[in-house]
């Protein structure tokens, strides 16, 4: 332990300390740190069980494990460390599964083997078992980067099962070589009709139940620990065969029937890949589910759209392998690029990520306090040197400890090769250099409040500061760029999701600097480099200003459109915003808008104090209101979200009203 | 003529993208309006050349929108103000699809070929047409509220001398 000849007034502060951690949960006298993650029921049992783990995870972490100087850059407010109950123990972030090859292969879950799925309704269960299995291994998200991909051979099994079925049930005649029993065989379709037809029509039934069983299981498994759900992610919409449209087209089916009594789900998030020449334009063979995925979006809030197209995720796609497609985890995290050559993305994932306090930084730097004329930007980059060294610091002392990890810590990630190559680990051996291929990333929150400290504007009021964020994040990436050449790893830049961490940089920098306007007065500083949700801006004019972000940041960002009114009334409103952003190259994209449920007659819409249909009054039965946060949807987010998001919520300008 | 609201994009009044302008003055004072406060011609702001301009230039820049809609009030008691703020658009901005809502009924509005309303009615492209009845109310209808009410597609009707409804360009 470092902590030297400790003295005993030390010793008592510290037990103090530990003390207070615990009344704090127990008594759930701390709301925001109770609900610090939205997804997380902390005032349950199994809540306030993993709180108590992972507050004491933190506080021993930061005493006796991680460097001085980066405790030092958390304790003055200008790091932060995500993830932190985690570091000590060495667990890794994120990660895509390789679907495909668990399916096709087979697997153990540590309690028992599970053998290649013979039919598609089989195979969705395997999912979700697999995403469970993986589920504890690490603390970020776990996704499918190419689930239509994935699940198409199973479709295919399935109808092969129904077609020989038919064959005997409608006495046609037989002699169908088993390798002609394929959906696209029209000859097959010809000669035997009823069969073909038959066999059809089921295959699309239990593909829509698969896909209904799967939606629901990723919803009520509550196996994460502390009763959470799975963080989990599903990509899809460029698998062209009639076996992966059936896949899609039954995902968006059930997603857009919503679960038991219809409501809508919140998860897995989905994310629909949108590619020219596969799904964009009329004539591409996918357009017809890029459609239905926009009234799914439309009503449902899922799924985002990834854009294959952006420079950034273009140079990388490979038409003839899917694992090449530009796919994302959870909020945001993008891993496609490997500098050891894995320019794919399944088995591998993001492995830690540090967050950079920019406000804190600009206010230092800057107008905001009165203490000069003009920005020390000389000043303001020294500084952001020094933080930029200390938190990439943090991440490689933490990789140290993630390589560290022996392969049967994570049996499943390691041992079954959900992490590539970890299957020819043995149990005793460290997962050392496999972890490579992974990324560290450092992230940033709080362009526009930077902007505003430094200069008096932010990058949406005035073209020229705007120049300046551009120029700033542009830096951050070259210094990302920079280290990853030196020390020979994946260091990349990210647009952090700041769910919990928004209010928490600002509440300590309003104790310390008071409440600045446009700088420390909200309640949340705003998401990355996102114009402010308060600020009064066109759509496009929106979508323009932060697309050129996304391609500086190659550990994934999201922007969003604030939509007021039915969505669902108006897809030709939706669409054109979607495809408006996929032509300015923002990488990743989706629109917010608001669903409110009234639990007296499932009514779904916008609801205001009386329910449009029944006439229920909202003081009198509950009205469920829906919102996304930081690229997740949380159940209802007056009783969930901490009141930074509460707070962000209630000051989101729409951009149409 | 002034202006009693304005909403540079909208999802809530015609299909796509729209910017929606209100403009004051209603004298069909239907029962349980959802605005009897843009009854009053004086209500708002005055609708000045300059504000005009400055609407069309945001219109104009906007590679979003679908178009726009005019509503109120009706902007019909103002018809032929309401004709030269459109002139004035599409020749700035070009032929913008103009989605216009009034209590007056299609029929009405034909009646008088030499009429302001008539005028008026020529340079939009889609109609909601009728009194707002709160009998008929109905929150599922798309862009209007009781179902008396038409979307008519205009040049459609005019050109075939009988009432064409509106069909929307994509449907989920
Ligand atoms: S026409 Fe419209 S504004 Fe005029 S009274 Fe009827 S509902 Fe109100």
């Amino acid at each position: 332990m470092a902590l030297l000849q400790p003295t005993y007034e030390a010793n008592e502060h510290l037990l103090r300390e530990m003390i207070a951690v615990g009344e704090d949960i127990i008594d759930s006298k701390d709301l925001d740190l109770i609900r610090e993650n939205a997804n997380l029921n902390g005032e349950s049992f199994s809540g306030k069980m993993s709180k108590l783990g992972s507050e004491y995870a933190k506080w021993y972490a930061k005493h006796f494990i991680m460097p001085k100087s980066v405790v030092r850059a958390i304790e003055d407010n200008y790091v932060y460390v995500h993830d932190l109950d985690q570091y000590a123990i060495g667990t890794t972030n994120c990660i895509f599964i390789p679907f495909d090859k668990l399916l096709g292969g087979g697997f153990n879950t540590g309690n028992g083997s599970v053998r290649p799925p013979n039919s598609i309704m089989t195979a969705m269960a395997l999912v979700a078992i697999i995403f469970q299995s993986q589920q504890n291994a690490q603390y970020g998200g776990v996704s499918a980067s190419k689930i239509d991909h994935d699940l198409a051979p199973y479709v295919a099994k399935s109808f092969s099962k129904y077609f020989r079925k038919g064959l005997a049930y409608f006495e046609e005649e037989d002699g169908v070589q088993p390798e002609d029993i394929r959906m696209s065989n029209f000859e097959l379709q010809l000669r035997y009709p009823k069969s073909y037809r038959y066999a059809l029509k089921e295959t699309e039934i239990e593909t829509l139940q698969g896909a209904e069983s799967l939606i629901h299981n990723l919803n009520t498994m509550s196996s994460r620990a502390g009763g959470q759900i799975p963080f989990t992610s599903i990509n899809y919409g460029t698998c062209t065969s009639p076996e992966g449209q059936m896949v899609i087209d039954a995902l968006l089916t059930t997603t857009m029937q919503g679960l038991g009594s219809g409501e809508t789900p919140i998860f897995p998030i989905q994310i629909f890949k949108c590619k020219q020449g596969v799904n964009q334009s009329p004539k591409d063979p996918n357009y017809a589910l890029f459609l239905k995925a926009a009234e799914c979006s439309a009503k449902r809030l899922y799924p985002n759209f990834a854009n294959l197209d952006a420079p950034l995720n273009l140079q990388y796609y490979n038409p003839s392998d899917p694992d090449s497609e530009f796919a994302t985890m959870g909020c945001r995290t993008r891993v496609l690029s490997d500098r050891f050559g894995r320019n794919k993305l399944s088995g591998k994932g993001n492995l830690s990520f540090n967050t950079l306090n920019l406000v804190k930084l600009g206010i230092e730097y800057g107008t905001a306090l009165g203490k000069r004329k003009k920005a020390d930007e000389q000043g303001f980059y020294h500084a952001l040197d020094h933080y930029l060294d200390i938190a990439l610091d943090g991440l490689l002392h933490r990789f140290d400890i993630q390589r560290r990890q022996k392969a049967k810590a994570s049996d499943f990630m390691m041992r079954e090769g959900v992490w590539e190559g970890g299957e020819q680990l043995a149990p005793d051996e460290p997962v050392g250099d496999l972890l490579k291929h992974g990324s560290l990333s450092l992230g940033f929150i709080g362009v526009a409040e930077c902007m505003k400290a430094l200069y008096g504007r932010h990058h949406g009021e005035d073209e020229q500061v705007y120049g300046k964020a551009l120029q700033l994040i542009s830096y951050m990436r070259a210094y990302c760029d920079r280290k990853s050449d030196e020390l020979d790893l994946n260091i990349t830049l990210f647009a952090t999701p700041a769910e919990g961490l928004s209010g928490k940089f600002t509440k300590r920098d309003r104790q310390y600097y008071g409440s600045l306007p446009g700088i420390t007065d909200r309640e949340y500083y705003t998401n990355s480099f996102h114009i402010p949700v308060y600020y009064e801006i066109q759509a496009a004019r929106k979508i323009e200003l932060e697309a050129r972000f996304h391609d500086l940041c190659n550990a994934g960002a999201i922007s969003y459109i604030e939509l007021n009114g039915n969505a669902r009334s108006n897809p030709a409103a939706f669409l054109s915003i979607v495809q408006y952003a996929l032509s300015q190259q923002v990488s990743y994209f989706s629109i917010n808008h608001p669903i409110d449920r009234c639990s007296a007659c499932g009514y779904e819409g916008i609801i205001g104090s009386i329910c449009p249909s029944c006439g229920s009054h909202e003081e009198d039965v509950h009205i469920r209101r829906l919102r996304r946060v930081t690229g997740y949807l949380t159940g209802d987010f007056q009783t969930r979200f901490n009141s930074a998001k509460q707070a962000e919520v209630r000051d989101r300008v729409k951009h149409t009203p | 003529m002034n202006l009693c609201g304005y909403y540079p994009e909208s999802i809530n009044e015609g299909e796509g993208l729209r910017a929606s302008i209100f403009i004051s003055g209603c004298r069909h004072r239907c029962k349980g309006c959802f605005s009897p406060a843009t009854w009053n011609f004086n209500y708002g702001e005055p609708f000045t050349l300059q504000r005009q301009n400055e609407i069309i230039s945001e219109i104009a820049g906007n590679p979003l929108l679908s178009g726009i809609s005019l509503l109120g009030g009706d902007p019909f008691f103002s018809a032929a103000e309401v004709g030269s703020f459109l002139d004035r658009l599409y020749e700035q901005a070009g032929e913008v699809n103009t989605w216009i809502y009034t209590g007056y009924t299609y029929e009405e509005l034909t009646a008088d070929p030499l009429a302001a309303e008539y005028a008026l009615l020529r340079r939009c492209h889609v109609l909601v047409d009728g009194r707002f009845e709160e009998t008929l109310r109905d929150t599922s209808l798309r862009y209007c509220g009781s179902s008396n009410q038409r979307l008519i597609d205009i040049p459609a009707s005019l050109a075939s001398g009988q009432v064409v409804l509106w069909q929307p360009a994509i449907t989920f």
